[in-house]
């Protein structure tokens, strides 16, 4: 599923500018990643730094950095959570952000209150794609993923 | 993973000086991305426009001006900045040397301040950059 050349999952949440993608793990953790929209508008993604594990993130507050050669900015944050995990394989080669940015979670959080309540504030299946498209449109934003 | 991978920083205040301004537009995009990588590590970040910088606050300078020829407009650079949490500060005293008129100032212009807010900046932050 795709708008503008930008993949979209709809079985994912997002936050209401679509730069994020969250998804709910078996244990009860929460993978947060880049959209599509939001690695294309970075460009090649060269350094991602994570928040230390065990962090608590107040909802607002960035859990990581990316930086390109372009872009430097925050990976927000949408709930209030604690650091549990940084991916690994992103931290070695934070490109796959923008090979696989659905499949490349960068952190791994766990809500600090019930879960629910965390994802109220964000979105999910068609409202979400309809957003998600809605923004792709409005800026013009054709995504693009590097060939390596 | 190396321990770089990793933020630890606390809150910290930190004050971007911007002299820079179109007669050096090479000078012109780091300043904001750096204010937008240090916001995302959770600084508050000042950048004070002064001196010739005050230009990029004019409406239709930052929208022209770009860093390196077919790169990224400066404003584009700046809105990611503001976008990160950092906010943007007029030099009030500097504008009428570059005949500059609040009514010509771009909306991404946060406040317009004197030059004591800048000395209170500075006396009550933790890091001071120079551009």
């Amino acid at each position: 599923m795709e708008c503008n050349g930008c993949e979209f999952r709809p079985e994912l949440y997002y936050d209401g500018e679509y730069q994020i993608w969250v998804r709910v793990e078996n244990d009860g953790t929460v993978s947060v990643g880049m959209t599509d929209l939001s690695q294309t508008i970075a460009g090649r993604i060269l350094h991602v730094r994570v928040r230390r594990p065990g962090t608590l993130r107040p909802a607002g507050k960035p859990v990581a950095t990316i930086e390109s050669g372009k872009w430097a900015g925050p990976v927000p944050n949408p709930f209030d959570c604690t650091i549990e995990a940084a991916n690994p394989e992103v931290l070695d080669d934070p490109a796959l952000l923008n090979r696989a940015p659905f499949d490349a979670w960068i952190a791994r959080v766990r809500p600090a209150g019930d879960l629910e309540k965390a994802l109220e504030g964000l979105v999910t299946g068609e409202a979400a794609r309809t957003g998600y498209c809605a923004r792709a449109r409005r800026e013009d934003i054709r995504c693009e993923r590097p060939s390596s | 993973m190396a321990e770089s991978h990793y933020l630890d920083h606390g809150e910290q205040r930190v004050v971007i000086v911007m002299t820079s301004g179109p007669s050096t537009p090479h000078r012109c995009a780091t300043p904001f991305y750096i204010g937008a990588l240090l916001a995302s590590m959770d600084a508050d970040v000042r950048i004070f426009l002064t001196m010739e910088g005050v230009l990029l606050a004019q409406k239709g300078v930052p929208e022209n001006l770009t860093a390196m020829k077919g790169g990224k407009k400066i404003i584009e650079f700046m809105r990611e900045a503001k976008a990160a949490g950092v906010r943007l500060h007029l030099c009030k005293p500097a504008m009428p040397g570059y005949e500059l008129e609040v009514e010509e100032v771009i909306d991404e212009v946060d406040e317009i301040s004197p030059a004591g807010a800048l000395a209170d900046l500075i006396l009550g932050c933790d890091k001071t950059m120079f551009f």
